[in-house]
């Protein structure tokens, strides 16, 4: 079974549909609400999205090597499929 | 009657405002689709947001007019986002986007990258309010 982390936004729906997609299909995941997090972590956090996704826009989900950014899940399926 | 730029406190771009100028008159921002009120300022004329509609309303004129000035329409996911717009509002004080994490100017909704066309690129808003 591969790694996967989701980094979310509390307010974010495709942040919800990747909860959601997961939880349904019974794969283990992590998750974090970025937007919900102590000041210094969220930085922190916010820091570690950018450096693997170039952005600070959300969802960026993390399967494996692979870094997703946005809700795409034909390419959710393909990553863990791999 | 002339025309002057006038500035939009919403997405802070001034456009041009042929219109006959009234105090009180509202004036939909062409930009942004925000729904302003003229008034007369010091030296010249200022639209400010509208203090009588309430944030729902205010937040689902400007994205139906954007929609319309564009031609992009909602789906299913228009209700959860507005829903994510107030809860910004709430909390932020503005209508930021519900998907990045920055509220700042640039995020207001309709955020930058959407108003510079990705939507036209992507085929929806990075959010999944406006689809093309």
């Amino acid at each position: 079974m591969k790694y996967v982390m989701l980094y979310a936004l509390s307010t974010c729906p495709f942040c919800k549909m990747a909860k959601h997609f997961f939880e349904s299909r019974n794969i283990p995941y992590n998750f974090v609400d970025v937007d919900l997090l102590p000041e210094e972590e969220q930085e922190k956090t916010v820091a570690e999205v950018q450096r693997i996704s170039g952005r600070r826009a959300f969802p960026v989900i993390v399967i494996g090597e692979e870094v997703i950014v946005g809700y795409d899940e034909l390419r959710i399926r393909e990553a863990l499929e791999k | 009657m002339t025309s002057e730029r006038i500035l939009c406190p919403v997405c802070q771009v001034a456009f041009l405002l042929k219109e006959e100028k009234v105090p009180g008159k509202r004036v939909v921002c062409p930009v942004c689709g925000a729904v302003l009120v003229l008034e007369k300022g010091d030296a010249s004329w200022v639209l400010r947001r509208p203090q009588d509609i309430t944030p729902e309303e205010e937040i689902r004129a400007r994205v139906e007019n954007f929609a319309r000035l564009r031609g992009y329409r909602f789906n299913e996911m228009k209700e959860p986002l507005i829903e994510a717009l107030l809860k910004k509002y709430e909390r932020y004080g503005d209508f930021y986007c519900p998907c990045k994490i920055d509220n700042i100017p640039e995020n207001i909704c309709p955020c930058l990258e959407t108003r510079q066309g990705s939507v036209e690129r992507n085929g929806r808003c990075h959010c999944g309010l406006f689809w093309k």
